[in-house]
């Protein structure tokens, strides 16, 4: 067993990083749905099109990052705000249609994405290259980097929705929307807001595990599937569910594997997702 | 009439039309038609058009062959299976039953088996890249030939050699968790226990998720045994990219193995950086073999653009092979041409004079053998690596 | 039979409907082998989507029906390759499993709403993949290859032909039990049923929501495990590749392309991108991308789906007329 001790606090310490990248992809997801209850299929995609952006701004471009990532910003701002005016908004309401209309778009940027962005397998160079070695463990330093990126972005977020107006617009749109409506408040603009704003978080998660995995225009497909299983654990629509259940299936996965190996770690993060739709169907701390 | 009535004509006519295949075109050249199928979309892309590209050349230098009384042009036909096997059952269906596509290199062990009995009744004759040795070639599938080196070759004839050139003692598998990786940890596994009486150990084995990016989960394990060699399979460019990379991340030194046709030096080592060094590939040419297989190479580059894949030269010589045997046996018909392809010997294959083998392995003459190089990954480059072949039969 | 004796214009309905069992009866053996398989898809496609549509009728989106399609293939394809049981028992097998399943997790799934119920049988579909990737005694990740064609009076139905009369005799008993589901009385409650309010409310007038929702669920799983084992003996093969998320969605869309308003919705929708996905058969992106763009072109412009395009274009040309007459004074209106 002792083979096992700083193996094990290597498969905590990897697992807690994961985690974090996790959360990252999975925030975007969390802001649209907790807003405006629509489930965005298309954020698997704006993520590959933002990892996509800054290799082809950045490395093939030589635009320096922080103009590249300003980019990014603003060009998820203008899509965002296109398919909320284009397509969410004449479909206010009626759920069923929004999520299709979500799936449709995923769709549509994916087959595109492999016409334009082609087979061949990308890969953006490491922003931060190297290892930290801490207390006997190896942290890669890029993950360090995202996982930073990913905390500013929720306390950021968390800024944002309780202690600004902007944030108590959104907020009062969620609870009530008739009486917010009444009150003043613009829900169209509530609506293009949360929706630029989540696709931001999707391209800039995209941008900054990009140097981390490779890429292709297929990339967007594994984040999505993590980010419901997420979401599913941790609570649609919440932020601080989306932390912890991230975190807990990066550790799960991680320490599972040291344990029991990586297929049976594989499964215990399954049999945790049904565990929790039977027992809490909204998740740990989710609204219903 | 109601508007059920209206709606059942539009359904029926939009159906017919949509459903009902068009006839081919008349052609004034006679067609010799091969099928492309193969993925040529999603994340098996590159294998799919390295295929087609491949028969795409040939095609263009067999030129007009005469069989029998008439001229014939080959023309390549593309179906994309997107590695999905119901998509593979509806292509064949297609190529066979309504395009009169007889001759064919199919992609993929994992969608050969519904399109097995298809092949069987129809005679179809499969140029198949596919590993899973046993199941897809043997004495039940007179017409199903496999023209790129299987699995059980490829560690049967290398494994111990590369072994025991890098002097290791521990040997780890890391392998997909589908029937490939099953499959290759059992046979890498038997091979490494041959040499028990050298000292050389198996010492772990761990499967990941096809697709999947992050290997933590399943190096970290597999790193504590410490091992010299990490044997990854047939995974592609990216997989066993990142693999070393994640793996030196997690403090691993030693080798990786890897035997998928289709690796990009440069993809890895833009991925990877320094910790691609030491990948040891088999399959892959670090020196040209032979003058064909650089004027191919060029070939690909000036049409397409880009590196050619991987299965691009096997697809190659397999199509002009075909058409040489079609040619001498004068006839289409593919129980014959299947019976004297297997009897018959290639020496302008592009890596090197090329024959069937496999009767003991499989029970029918129908793997491909041909010289299979090895090469190790250098800053950034492939460099040969030399290591004594052993036998396959 | 008392949907029989509403509709008015019965007579003609049903001619029509003869005609076209007729014409898939009479016309397929003069058929290439290759329109046989396109009929055997389309078929099967549409009974998906129309077992699919009940659901959806019941204002629950499901993202996971290939699981249960699995299961019904594989239950099927195990009797038949390990036990030796006679083919045709193991599509009843199929249904029977697959219903089960839909029963004991439809007390969970179905207390659920919205995403939530499709997150949670698009988790189970995924479950459902995962477990018969990991044994072995389900084939592992190779599947189970060689599964038999039924025998039919001693000969084992392995040509398209055979095998296209099998399909189209299930896909027509099929159709009509989802049609009596869609259309009957019980199908008009369902339609109540369709958002937590409208249930409660049919609850305050008597009905047994709960009772309904189940019994339609699970009609509408049986007859996807019953049509995925022919599907699975169709190709004589299941693999957890086969029956997969993509697969579910692509269900979806041909609920939503062809319009939720009709039982004849789904199968408008069907028939008309599996034939034309089959057309596209050079470059799966394209067929992608084809798919993708339909289905929001539709969602757009043509909500109801394709079968609502008569009335929807009698409401445009009702528009275009009323805007476009000449200004009207007061005095005329």
């Amino acid at each position: 067993m002792e083979i096992y001790l700083p193996l094990l606090v290597q498969g905590l310490a990897i697992g807690v990083l994961t985690g974090i990248l996790y959360v990252l992809v999975a925030l975007g997801l969390t802001l649209i749905y907790g807003i405006l209850h629509i489930v965005n299929f298309a954020h698997g995609e704006i993520y590959m099109l933002g990892a996509m952006a800054v290799f082809y701004l950045h490395v093939v471009g030589g635009l320096p990052l922080v103009p590249t990532l300003a980019a990014i910003v603003l060009l998820s701002v203008l899509l965002g705000v296109a398919v909320e005016r284009g397509v969410f908004r004449s479909l206010r309401g009626q759920w069923l249609q929004l999520v299709v209309a979500s799936v449709g778009i995923s769709l549509v940027i994916q087959s595109v994405g492999w016409i334009v962005f082609g087979i061949q397998e990308k890969s953006v160079p490491s922003y931060l290259p190297g290892i930290v070695q801490f207390l006997g463990v190896r942290l890669p330093r890029e993950r360090l980097l995202a996982a930073g990126v990913a905390a500013v972005l929720v306390a950021g977020l968390y800024l944002l929705v309780y202690r600004t107006k902007a944030g108590l617009a959104m907020r009062a749109i969620e609870e009530d929307e008739e009486t917010a409506r009444m009150l003043g408040v613009n829900a169209n603009r509530v609506a293009s807001l949360s929706v630029a704003l989540g696709f931001v978080l999707a391209a800039v998660a995209g941008a900054f595990v990009a140097p981390v995995y490779s890429l292709n225009p297929g990339m967007g497909l594994e984040p999505i599937l993590m980010s419901f299983l997420i979401i599913i654990v941790g609570g649609l629509g919440s932020i601080t569910g989306t932390v912890l259940a991230g975190l807990l299936v990066g550790v799960l996965q991680s320490v599972g594997a040291v344990l029991f190996g990586a297929e049976a770690a594989y499964g215990i993060v399954f049999v945790v997702m049904i565990a929790v739709l039977v027992f809490r169907p909204a998740g740990l701390l989710g609204q219903v | 009439m109601t508007r059920l009535a209206r709606f059942l004509t539009l359904a029926a006519v939009v159906a017919l039309i949509a459903g009902l295949p068009l006839p081919p075109a008349a052609h004034a050249q006679k067609a010799f038609k091969m099928g492309a199928i193969v993925p040529v979309s999603g994340p098996a892309a590159a294998f799919g058009l390295g295929v087609q590209r491949g028969m795409e050349l040939a095609a263009e230098d067999v030129g007009t062959m005469t069989v029998g009384s008439d001229k014939y042009k080959v023309e390549v036909v593309t179906y994309d299976t997107v590695y999905d096997p119901g998509k593979t059952v509806a292509a064949l269906n297609r190529a066979v039953y309504n395009d009169g596509v007889k001759y064919g290199i199919i992609i993929g062990a994992g969608v050969h088996p519904p399109i097995l009995p298809i092949i069987r009744e129809t005679g179809f004759l499969d140029l198949a890249f596919a590993a899973a040795g046993r199941q897809i070639t043997n004495s039940e599938n007179p017409t199903v030939f496999r023209i790129m080196a299987s699995s059980d070759q490829l560690y049967q004839t290398y494994l111990v050699s590369v072994v025991e050139k890098i002097g290791a003692k521990r040997v780890a598998f890391l392998g997909p968790n589908d029937e490939l990786g099953k499959n290759d940890g059992k046979l890498v596994k038997a091979q490494v226990d041959t040499m028990k009486g050298k000292g050389v150990q198996f010492v772990a084995e761990e499967y990941y998720e096809r697709g999947a990016r992050d290997f933590g989960p399943a190096l970290l394990r597999l790193i504590a045994h410490k091992p010299d060699l990490i044997e990854t399979d047939g995974s592609p460019t990216g997989s066993i990219a990142l693999i070393a990379k994640q793996a030196r991340e997690l403090g691993f030194e030693g080798y990786f193995l890897n035997s998928t046709a289709v690796l990009e030096a440069k993809a890895i080592s833009d991925i990877a950086g320094k910790a691609g060094d030491n990948i040891i590939a088999l399959r892959i040419w670090a020196k040209p073999p032979t003058e064909l297989y650089s004027q191919l190479a060029e070939r690909h580059q000036k049409k397409y653009g880009e590196a050619a894949p991987g299965t691009m030269w096997e697809a190659y010589a397999a199509t002009r092979w075909v058409a040489d045997v079609v040619q001498k046996t004068g006839t289409f018909d593919t129980k014959k041409v299947a019976e004297a392809l297997a009897q018959s010997t290639y020496p302008q294959h592009p890596f090197g004079a090329a024959s069937w083998g496999g009767e003991k392995a499989y029970g029918a003459k129908r793997q491909i053998v041909l010289p299979i190089p090895a090469a190790i990954l250098k800053g950034g480059k492939w460099e040969p690596f030399d290591v004594r072949a052993g036998k396959f039969d | 039979m008392a949907f029989l004796r509403q509709d008015p214009r019965l007579g003609v309905k049903a001619v029509v409907l003869a005609a076209v069992l007729i014409a898939l009866v009479a016309l397929p053996p003069l058929a290439e082998p290759y329109v046989l398989h396109v009929a055997i898809v389309v078929l099967i496609n549409v009974v998906y989507a129309e077992a699919l549509y009940v659901i959806m009728r019941m204002g629950y989106l499901s993202f996971g029906h290939a699981g249960y399609i699995a299961l019904g293939a594989y239950t099927s394809a195990l009797l038949a390759t390990k036990l030796d049981v006679s083919v045709w028992l193991g599509f009843l097998a199929g249904g029977a499993v697959a219903a089960v399943f839909a029963w004991l997790l439809g007390m969970i799934t179905l207390k659920l709403r919205g995403i939530y119920f499709s997150l949670s049988v698009f988790a189970f579909a995924e479950v459902v993949n995962a477990i018969f990737r990991a044994f072995d005694v389900f084939g592992g990740p190779a599947g189970i290859a060689n599964v038999p064609r039924p025998m039919f009076f001693g000969t084992r139905l392995n040509s398209h032909l055979g095998f296209y009369y099998v399909v189209l005799a299930a896909a027509v008993v099929s159709l009509a039990f989802l049609y009596r589901q869609a259309s009957t009385r019980f199908g008009f409650t369902l339609l109540a049923l369709r958002t937590r309010d409208t249930e409660a409310l049919a609850e305050s007038v008597g009905i047994a929501a709960a009772r309904y929702k189940t019994l339609a669920f699970v009609a509408s799983c049986f007859f996807c495990g019953l049509m995925g084992a022919i599907h699975g003996h169709y190709l004589r093969f299941v693999s957890p590749f086969v029956f997969t998320f993509f697969f579910s969605t692509d269900l979806v869309i041909f609920n939503m392309v062809g319009g939720l308003g009709s039982f004849w919705g789904p199968m408008a929708g069907s028939v008309l991108l599996t034939a034309l996905g089959e057309q596209l058969f050079a470059a799966g992106y394209y067929k992608s991308l084809v798919y993708a763009v339909v289905l929001l072109v539709v969602i757009l412009v043509l909500p109801g789906g394709l079968i609502d395009l008569p009335r929807a274009r009698q409401a445009w040309t009702e528009r275009r007329q009323r805007f476009s007459k000449a200004p009207v004074t007061t005095a005329e209106r």
